[in-house]
């Protein structure tokens, strides 16, 4: 009797949040699955068309190009911040003054929204670098470097400045669990500070990297805030990233359907990356 | 030992990077204390005397205050809800994984960690407007049910270093689950609450593609949703902009001079559980 | 014209608020009837909300209220998932004012009165771009793509009103060499080479293009060849920073003389006066071709004005009632003077002197529609068609590319239409 009761309660805590998780989350996913094979524009009658967006979506050219660059970005910005917030974190974890405050500054952007962030440094692309560069005659520099073909740059500047901050914070506590005596023992060794790095840091905080890079694929591979605040996808379709172009296309232009489909297939690369990369990543790892 | 000297190449290196990340937010403060005019001649200097009208006036043209209200209200709720509810779960799960219903719910949330936004958002703008939810507080579900797949993970986590001895002394008492969780173990659960309240605050407060696609009425923007919805009424004031720019950040900027401790050592915890 | 909703999107006024204020304090009497309004144009909220006020002082029955979502394609698909559509639509002739006229969503003004006060080819205009002779929606302003310039630097620079094609790429010879911007293009913002490319298209493509287009049989490669190499020299008499400048920003730079001639539409006129209240404006017809008398002066609906089928003959005979007041000579002619449109209520003229001089072509009937009414949706919603302009003209590709990636994407949205 008892045992029946200490079970019921625990149903009683789980089932209705799962069950508005269901209807909230995986109701509208599946929803979205069915509308994949159809061809409904969001108006009127709605006809199953079978695998035709499927087959359309690897013919056409725009999407396959949002895929390239939402792969490419992904893969660039993902390197780029851990590298980056790696190399913050192991400065701060060194002997330095005002440690407290550089690390106030530097996990700040954290806490900034991207939309205002992206921004706040459209205007520094469009305004301010062209008008500091004609004064000083930097004639690279004197165009909106977002109009030109490298504005998939600008939106990696943006992503890194802002990202860093929450994989430095993660390094920063990796470093933190590494006992001083391990240093050491390296130290008496003789070993030099780059094979210190490699032969001790960094296998002791590997499984933070791998956390590090599956957090920032999943997060760079959807990126939208940064390509609405920054170019709106262009020049030309350049920077259109896979979750822009199903924002844009899905809610106008009848492409629900079809757009449906790309969402799809988006889900199954992010499955397969997240698969991958923990297969490659985890098996690297050493527990201390 | 060379440890204990001052580390050169790092401080430069932290110098250098301190530059690069504050340089935006002078180059914002610079651009919201000028008159059009004076920012026309020059962007980075100094103002040479402060324009601080651009903030009242941003103010009443992006209904600041009404968007912050927005903000606010569904960032706390979100944030309260999120706590209580799944928390709950998590202890209802932490405490059965050895029961498979349970073991599978946990899984079924942690793949649901995998799906992108994209697949859900363009079914889900049709079924919360349908049942009358296209709205804030269908929002503020949004985010507690959301939020699920994570916070489940590290509740989990965390929930399993607590001894069962606890418990199971309360029980032989006679207490119920339900009381037995509220008052002996959500409490114990104040430094893992206080990580996911933080980082559902900033999901919630900084979001902007949920309200995007779930928020028809102006009237309830919020506040990053306002910057967006407003861009082309600058049209090149960009004074008036940038004092708008500052004032959507500057909330969730004070809470992080004020708590910063507390703000990263809950975003680490959350992370490594 | 379907820039205007894209428009939108860049361009907002703070009033969005101010109509649900508004309604809040209004006081309900016992048979009164509230209608929904939706309009996609953010830089005239407060326009609509000094009609909607007059209009509720002499008809107390009946209340407006306004409704100017940043995202009307979303706005609208959530509203028909709650099965509480608007009850007056004013909006762009665009592809989703199509769609949903295809699908029966508005009620047809066939046989009623007010079909007589608006100019019938505007009307036909309409019809067309449904492809339904069935008028669903009332054309209430019009624009219209000249080329503005700035009257100053015209006489700076010693050039005269352009009438062909040859004499404006003279003009903007002469400009260059004195050290001077011909045209000052914000292309950063895709939508914008909308502008050109429609003036361009239109005069130098076979006269049933529109037709082709509606059917899947055309081609731009066939078509389209003296645009698009028109559009590659009027690249490449624009400010170096052509396609880092965005919309905004282009505006300001016009306005306060950093250009000479703006390839833009009537409706940005406004914002041009906000910019630098000082600014001369004036405006020719694009000269297109080098043939003036055959030039026609691209033309499109601004606003038109639907009514939807909501089952509720109240609120549809309200939404008409509205409709009626909106199309007095006064009311149509103050909103189209603000708007920077043309009105089609007959007998009204523009006021604007900048623009006056094109109302000539407007009642001569030397207008011709935007191409891109006639695009698939896939191809014209989102700035798709721009974007492919913008990608190949800042990579500076030849005219076979730049056509070429036209016809692959119009292939592929008249498959999956």
């Amino acid at each position: 009797m008892k045992l029946l009761r200490r079970y019921t309660m625990y149903l009683l805590m789980t089932v209705p949040i799962v069950a508005l998780f269901f209807y909230f989350h995986t109701l509208p996913a599946l929803t979205g699955m069915y509308y994949s094979f159809t061809n409904w524009s969001g108006f009127g009658s709605i006809q199953w068309v079978g695998l035709k967006n499927f087959i359309g979506l690897f013919q056409d050219p725009q999407v396959m190009h949002s895929y390239l660059f939402t792969l490419e970005f992904a893969a660039v910005t993902t390197i780029l911040v851990n590298v980056i917030s790696l190399l913050i974190a192991l400065a701060l974890n060194a002997k330095i003054f005002l440690s407290k405050t550089f690390k106030a500054i530097f996990f700040m952007p954290y806490v900034l929204g991207t939309l205002v962030v992206s921004y706040i440094f459209n205007y520094l692309f469009s305004n301010v670098i062209p008008t500091i560069a004609t004064q000083f005659h930097w004639t690279a520099l004197t165009q909106n470097l977002l109009g030109t073909q490298y504005a998939w740059l600008g939106i990696v500047i943006v992503a890194c400045w802002q990202g860093a901050a929450f994989n430095t914070i993660l390094y920063l506590a990796g470093l933190q669990t590494i006992p001083e005596d391990v240093y050491e023992a390296a130290m008496i060794d003789g070993a030099s500070a780059w094979r210190r790095f490699w032969g001790v840091t960094f296998p002791l905080i590997a499984p933070f990297f791998t956390i590090n890079m599956v957090l920032a694929a999943k997060t760079y591979l959807q990126v939208f805030d940064q390509i609405v605040a920054l170019t709106n996808g262009g020049p030309g379709n350049l920077t259109q990233s896979v979750s822009f172009l199903i924002y844009t296309n899905g809610f106008s232009g009848g492409e629900l359907a079809y757009q449906s489909a790309n969402a799809v297939v988006f889900l199954l690369l992010l499955l397969i990356v997240a698969l991958v990369q923990l297969r490659f990543l985890q098996r690297r790892e050493v527990q201390l | 030992m060379r440890r204990s000297k001052i580390n050169i190449p790092a401080m430069i290196f932290l110098i250098i990077g301190a530059i690069f990340i504050l340089f935006p937010l002078y180059m914002a403060i610079m651009v919201s204390l000028k008159n059009p005019q004076e920012l026309g001649q020059s962007i980075l200097g100094w103002p040479s005397k402060i324009f601080w009208s651009n903030f009242p006036n941003a103010m009443a043209a992006t209904h600041y205050w009404q968007a912050f209200t927005n903000s606010f209200i569904i960032t706390a709720c979100a944030v309260i809800l999120t706590i209580l509810t799944n928390s709950m779960v998590a202890y209802a799960i932490a405490r059965n994984m050895h029961k498979r219903f349970f073991r599978y719910i946990y899984f079924y949330f942690f793949a649901a960690m995998f799906v992108p936004f994209p697949i859900i958002m363009l079914p889900l703008v049709r079924q919360m407007s349908h049942i009358g939810l296209a709205n804030q507080w269908g929002l503020i579900i949004l985010y507690v049910v959301y939020g699920i797949s994570f916070n489940v993970f590290v509740y989990v986590g965390y929930l399993r270093s607590i001894p069962m001895e606890l418990e199971e002394a309360a029980l032989v008492d006679g207490a119920s689950r339900w009381r037995i969780f509220w008052q002996i173990i959500f409490p114990l659960l104040a430094p893992i609450n206080a990580t996911i309240g933080i980082i559902t605050a900033i999901w919630a407060w900084n979001d902007f593609l949920l309200p995007l696609v779930m928020l028809g009425d102006p009237g309830q923007f919020t506040l990053p949703l306002q910057q967006y919805a407003l861009q082309g009424q600058y049209s090149t004031n960009y004074s008036e902009a940038f004092a708008s720019y500052l004032m959507a950040l500057l909330p969730m900027l004070l809470i992080y001079v004020i708590a910063q401790k507390w703000i990263i050592n809950g975003v680490t915890k959350g992370a490594i559980k | 014209m379907k820039s205007l909703k894209r428009v939108t999107s860049t361009m907002m006024t703070l009033s969005l608020l101010v109509p649900t204020m508004l309604s809040t304090y209004h006081v309900a009497s016992a048979n009164s009837v509230t209608i929904t309004l939706l309009q996609n144009k953010p830089e005239v909220v407060n326009e609509w909300n000094t009609l909607i006020k007059n209009f509720e002082k002499s008809h107390p029955g009946i209340t407006v209220k306004q409704v100017n979502p940043p995202n009307i394609d979303l706005a609208l698909q959530a509203d028909v998932a709650k099965g509480q559509v608007p009850d007056l639509v004013a909006m762009g002739d665009d592809a989703t004012y199509i769609s949903m006229a295809k699908h029966g969503i508005f009620t047809s003004w066939q046989g009623r009165k007010e079909l007589k006060l608006v100019a019938p080819a505007y009307v036909k205009m309409l019809e067309n771009s449904v492809g339904n002779p069935t008028p669903y929606a009332l054309p209430y302003t019009i624009n219209a793509v000249p080329v503005l310039y700035n009257v100053t630097l015209m006489k700076k620079y010693h050039v005269a009103i352009p009438k062909t094609w040859n004499q404006l790429i003279a003009d903007a010879q002469k400009i260059k060499k004195a050290g001077g911007t011909a045209f000052y293009n914000g292309w950063k913002d895709s939508w914008t080479l909308a502008v050109p490319w429609n003036a361009l298209t239109t005069n130098n493509e076979p006269a049933n293009f529109q037709h082709l287009l509606v059917t899947g049989k055309a081609s731009f490669i066939k078509s389209d060849k003296v645009a698009a190499s028109d559009m590659i020299t009027l690249a490449k008499y624009g400010q170096a920073n052509e396609f880092g400048t965005d919309y905004n920003d282009a505006n300001s730079g016009f306005a306060n003389g950093k250009g000479v001639f703006y390839l833009q539409g009537t409706w940005v006129l406004p914002v041009l006066r906000a910019d630098n209240p000082k600014v001369k404006i004036g405006s020719f017809v694009f000269p297109a071709t080098n043939n003036p008398k055959k030039t026609k002066m691209v033309s499109g609906v601004d606003s038109l004005l639907a009514v939807t089928n909501s089952g509720d003959t109240a609120k549809e005979q309200a939404a008409q009632t509205f409709v009626d007041f909106l199309l007095s000579k006064t009311n149509g002619g103050n909103y189209a003077n603000i708007a920077g449109a043309f009105s089609t209520v007959r007998g009204v003229k523009a006021k604007d002197p900048a623009i006056a001089g094109l109302q000539t072509y407007i009642d001569a009937g030397r207008v011709i529609d935007f191409d891109d009414h006639y695009y698939p949706a896939a191809m014209a919603a989102g700035n798709q068609y721009e974007s492919s302009l913008q990608g190949s003209l800042s990579t500076q590709q030849s005219v076979t590319s730049i056509l070429k990636s036209l016809d692959t994407m119009y292939q592929s949205a008249i498959a999956h239409q």
